[in-house]
């Protein structure tokens, strides 16, 4: 189909609101007129967007707008309108312009208002993303996308419990079932073939013969279900009346929990007709009907108790989509909207009453009715709607539910008859609960010790509420007149040639289900008369069910899982003990590696390994000798372990180096010098010695766990070593060595191809990688600043006390002397030699794309001229007098490094594309010059700051370690703290 | 345009000076090596690298930078510098070294070291 204009208009109505939201997001704090004005105008724009849509939907048209998404895997972005999207696109945007002129008014000056427009804008937008999806897995997006900005708008008044909890249940609940309904969408497009929903429409025979069929369907319910607040997933709806009214009037009467009605009818061809249906959508819809109707009855709060009936009012929806009669569809999208209408009013004139009154209790309310006369009599009509008065919306399609429920189609005579005596019976206590509403709030005597004296609000925020009770009036009187074109329209397009005859009359004669209504009405009042004593009482909770309450149940679920539960694992599964979880790691590289091998084999390389060289040997023996002594010792004597690892990191480095891999040597060299001296920073915290408070095992035991490690170990370390030697013996048939040698200098520009292939071919990894580094780096430094050291190694070394000691027993020292003394000569030495350092780092960053060097090993080589400060004058001294500002470092160089890729889209280049070209300087002649080289640079910062960060990590420990001990040892409190020393970002 | 010699044109005056001054700076940093070993007390032992980091190391700089020199047939000094470094930074382990060594034998309160001023 080619694109016309309204199909243009499609992506203009769902994205709208969400560019709208972000600008409400940026507005200031108090800017609520702009903020109402803005989302009221988008509000407005998308309604008249969508009514431009209806010539098309009407004449059976549907408008799509593609957009390709993943054509790779058959995946577009799909915005697609036909009536039945058309009436739901509708409804969400007059309503919410509606809510929009409410909010305005009802939203108080203090709050910050746009937030609560911004919100509001980009759940309005979801919703109709929702509604026009074309594609089942955007559909399960924008799903999960309301359910997102309903616990915003839920929890927008967040410094209240209340709020916090109703937010996260809500969120939990319909979250949770979003993701069962995309799991089911899946299994759905799996049967069908296509997420396409057209395709899925199309093929409801092929689905329900499919054995997955029952999987997609209740997989898809339980979204559904938990999304519209079916019964056993109820409880949150209640509790997300702590949001602002405007919220739940929005919502909770036409839109989050519709969207469970509206899947399960726009599912109606793929899915339903069959008994699973049946019981499934059946039970739930019966079962919510007739509780949430009774419990209604009993709540005190108005918003509880529209809440309640919401509930009951959505089950009804439910029980007739799972009546499988085409009917009972048409009934069921007719009541959503008269649903929709009616309670969105009523929630208004609840939030109007909590408003001008300060309180929902109908316990305290009483008499309104005398000083809001308008505000009551718009009540009693929407009120009236609700409990199905005729010549009132609520009524017609509250006896087409009778007439569906008469005609259930079903086998078992007993659900036969009793589905009719249900239907009765919720709708008299929807009667009761009604009459409460009114009778509660706006009659009686005069209230008492009210927080405010009530009055009638300002006229435009009743303004929505009186247009909907017209609506309400209108559509009861004349059905087929007003709704009926827009209502087959809806039907049409989910029911195709399949739609029935129906008559939108208000009168159908005497028939049984007027008897029904009739009978519903007069019970109604006579229950709301009888329950009158029980009522005054003010009991919390509904009678009979008390104990049944959902809410506990989920709680106590929550603590289990979130609590209980995971404690219980982590005491079960974890341990504290670096030595398991070394073990456990070695174990499950090695298994891992063992099963690849088992796999495919590991047969003898294509090549063939060259004699070894003696001396290397030589080399090699010193290297594995060392290594071994470094295991050997590292239990007990830990710096004797870590000067070996660093002479096996030497003969690693001379091995390089052997092999003219002079970059490899240069990095070796580099990281082995800062791991070794940060681990020698480290060791210092340490605990010293883990005792076992058990007696000492058997020695057999002993010697059994020293074989199975030494076992481990050497497993480990053999097949690591079998499997470089297996991959270094072996030339893959296209060697990518080749192509990157031939073109590192035409196209990367570099002659040093490592570097080259680092900063140019492989820039994206780089980046990636030193992103890494930094989040490690912030971990390190996180992990530490909340560190607290073993007990035994919290107190000062036996060194420094003596010298402390002995500085305080000369009247001629100064505190720290005899140490400053005593490292004179090297502490001169190395301070001269910073800037050399330096300098080599440079020189080590501008040659690296030519000659072995490069940004990795100069940040590292600065970062050990900051340390070499740090080890020699302590951190007080160089904190003194240099600032480090390692955050900053590594920022910059993230910066620098990202822009320097994204440059290359200025030229219409993929990013991190480099450029390269020669310089005339007048002193050094033509000097090469790449964009790798800022690339570079930005690896350079980001190393420095990284590496200097985790020093000051460890060096600020042992500052702060001394204040402890010395507090605790003289037995005073912590003399004042010198100025923290200047860490950018530290607090 | 420097011209470049291969290896085996070498003339001989410079291949006997580079292997002689080889074979004394190795040599000497192996005296040194055994010295580390045999000695004494640590403060003898302190004394016996340094024959390789100085005298040692020197003779072989001086026949890399004969060697390349030739080899290149242009002054090859780059050697200059890591003797430079060298002989600043070894003071430094080694002072660290001694003067730790000192500090310890002090606090044991050792008679043959020279007790604290003051």
């Amino acid at each position: 189909m080619p694109q016309t204009m309204p199909d243009a208009l499609l992506p203009l109505v769902v994205g709208l609101p969400f560019a709208a939201a972000i600008v409400a997001g940026f507005l200031s704090t108090h800017a609520r007129g702009a903020a109402a004005l803005l989302a009221g105008a988008v509000a407005v724009v998308d309604v008249v967007l969508i009514w431009v849509a209806y010539p098309t939907v009407a004449g059976g048209g549907v408008l799509l707008f593609e957009l390709e998404w993943m054509p790779a895997l058959g995946l577009n972005f799909v915005l697609r309108m036909d009536g039945f999207a058309w009436l739901f696109a509708g409804l969400v945007a007059a309503i919410g312009a509606l809510i929009v002129l409410y909010a305005r008014y009802y939203m108080s000056p203090e709050d910050p208002v746009p937030r609560f427009f911004s919100f509001l804008l980009a759940f309005m937008g979801s919703m109709t993303g929702m509604v026009l999806s074309g594609n089942l897995i955007q559909l399960a997006f924008f799903w999960e996308l309301t359910s997102l900005f309903s616990f915003l708008l839920i929890g927008y008044w967040y410094h209240t419990a209340q709020a916090r909890d109703g937010a996260r249940m809500a969120l939990t609940v319909t979250a949770a079932g979003g993701l069962c309904l995309f799991a089911g969408v899946l299994v759905l497009g799996h049967i069908v073939g296509s997420y396409e929903l057209d395709r899925v429409l199309a093929s409801g025979e092929h689905i329900r013969a499919h054995p997955l069929y029952l999987t997609a369907l209740i997989l898809i319910l339980l979204g559904a279900l938990t999304k519209s607040a079916q019964f056993p997933f109820h409880f949150w709806l209640p509790h997300a009346m702590a949001a602002p009214t405007p919220v739940s009037a929005y919502l909770h009467s036409a839109t989050l929990v519709k969207a469970g009605v509206f899947l399960m009818a726009r599912f109606w061809p793929a899915l339903a007709g069959t008994e699973a249906w049946f019981w499934i959508v059946g039970t739930a819809g019966v079962t919510t009907l007739l509780i949430g109707a009774y419990v209604a009855i009993f709540q005190h709060d108005l918003k509880g108790l529209l809440a309640y009936s919401t509930i009951s009012h959505l089950g009804l929806i439910t029980l007739l989509l799972g009546l499988n009669s085409e009917v009972g569809l048409v009934a069921a999208v007719f009541h959503a909207m008269n649903h929709a209408t009616f309670k969105a009013s009523l929630f208004m004139a609840a939030g109007i009453i909590d408003h001008e009154t300060g309180t929902r209790d109908i316990r305290r309310l009483s008499g309104l009715h005398r000083f809001m006369p308008f505000t009551a009599r718009l009540a009693m009509v929407a009120a009236a709607a609700m409990a199905g008065v005729p010549l009132l919306n609520g009524f017609l399609s509250k006896e087409m539910f009778f007439a569906e429920a008469l005609r259930a189609p079903t086998s078992h005579l007993l659900i036969h008859d009793l589905i009719p005596v249900g239907a009765v019976l919720a709708s008299a206590f929807s009667v009761t609960y009604s009459l409460r509403f009114i009778h509660g709030a706006f009659f009686g005597p005069d209230p008492v010790d009210l927080p405010r004296v009530p009055r009638e609000p300002p006229s435009w925020m009743r303004f929505p509420v009186e247009i909907l009770v017209l609506a309400c009036i209108i559509v009861g009187i004349l059905p087929a007149a007003t709704v009926g074109p827009f209502l087959d329209t809806a039907i049409r397009s989910i029911l195709g040639e399949a739609t029935p005859q129906y008559s939108l009359e208000v009168w159908h004669g005497l028939s049984q289900p007027l008897l029904m209504s009739v009978v519903a009405l007069i019970g109604g009042v006579a229950l709301y008369l009888a329950l009158q004593r029980h009522l005054l009482k003010g009991v919390e909770g509904a009678p009979l069910i008390r104990r049944l309450d959902a809410r506990r149940i989920f709680d106590r679920t929550m603590v289990f899982l979130s609590w209980r539960l995971a404690r219980t694992l982590e005491g079960v599964l974890g341990t504290r003990r670096l030595q398991p979880q070394l073990r456990l790691m070695l174990c499950v590289a090695a298994l891992a590696g063992l099963c690849a091998v088992y796999v495919r084999g590991l047969g003898p390389g294509n090549l063939f390994p060259a004699p070894p060289d003696p001396a290397l040997a030589l080399v090699w023996a010193v290297g594995i000798a060392c290594a071994i002594g470094a295991a050997w010792k590292a239990k007990f004597h830990r710096l004797a372990a870590l000067i070996l690892l660093g002479v096996a990191g030497l003969v690693t480095c001379v091995t390089f180096v052997w092999f003219s891999a002079p970059d490899l040597a240069l990095t070796q060299l580099l990281v082995e010098v800062v791991t070794t001296v940060l681990l020698l920073l480290g060791l210092r915290w340490l605990p010293k010695r883990f005792e076992v408070g058990r007696p000492p095992e058997p020695r057999v035991y002993t010697l059994a766990r020293h074989l199975t490690d030494l076992a481990i170990a050497v497993i480990a370390g053999v097949g690591m070593a079998a499997l470089a030697f297996a991959v270094m013996t072996r030339t893959p048939p296209e060697l990518l060595a080749q192509h990157f040698l031939a073109r590192a200098y035409t196209e990367g520009g570099g002659t040093n191809v490592v570097n080259v292939i680092l900063v140019d071919f492989r820039g994206f990894d780089t980046l990636g990688e030193i992103t890494v580094l930094g989040v490690v780096a912030l971990t390190v430094f996180a992990l530490l600043r909340r560190f607290r050291p073993a007990a035994d190694s919290i107190e000062l070394p036996e060194q420094q006390r003596d010298q402390l000691a002995y500085d305080a027993a000369h009247p001629r020292q100064t505190d720290g002397e005899t140490v400053s003394d005593w490292l004179l000569v090297p502490s001169l030495i190395t301070r001269v030699l910073f800037p050399v350092i330096w300098v080599i780092a440079l020189f080590l960053l501008l040659r690296g794309h030519d000659l072995p060097g490069g940004g990795f090993v100069a940040g590292l080589t600065a970062a050990v001229a900051l340390i070499l400060q740090y080890l020699i004058g302590g951190t007080r001294w160089i904190e003194d007098r240099l600032t480090v500002q390692p955050l900053r470092w590594m920022g910059i160089g993230l910066l620098i490094a990202t822009t320097t890729g994204l440059a290359a889209w200025l030229f219409g280049r993929p990013f991190l594309t480099s450029y390269f070209d020669y310089l005339e300087l007048p002193l050094f002649g033509t000097v090469p010059l790449a964009s790798a080289l800022f690339f570079d640079i930005g690896v350079f910062a980001l190393v420095i700051g990284a590496a200097t960060l985790m020093l000051i990590a460890l060096a600020h420990q042992s500052v702060r370690g001394h204040r402890v001990a010395q507090a605790s040892e003289e037995g005073q409190p912590t003399p004042p703290p010198r100025q923290a020393p200047a860490l950018a970002g530290e607090d | 345009m420097i011209e470049v010699i291969e290896v085996a044109d070498i003339p001989l005056w410079a291949a006997i000076l580079t292997s002689l001054l080889l074979l004394i700076g190795s040599g000497l940093t192996l005296i040194g090596a055994v010295g580390l070993l045999r000695l004494g007390s640590f403060y003898e032992r302190v004394h016996a690298p340094t024959l390789g980091t100085t005298l040692g190391i020197g003779s072989v700089l001086i026949a890399s930078m004969l060697f390349f020199s030739v080899l290149q047939t242009r002054p090859v000094l780059h050697e200059l510098l890591i003797a430079a470094f060298m002989v600043v930074t070894t003071p430094i382990t080694l002072t660290l070294l001694a003067r730790a060594a000192l500090y310890r034998d002090r606090r044991e309160g050792n008679e043959e070291v020279p007790a604290r001023r003051g």
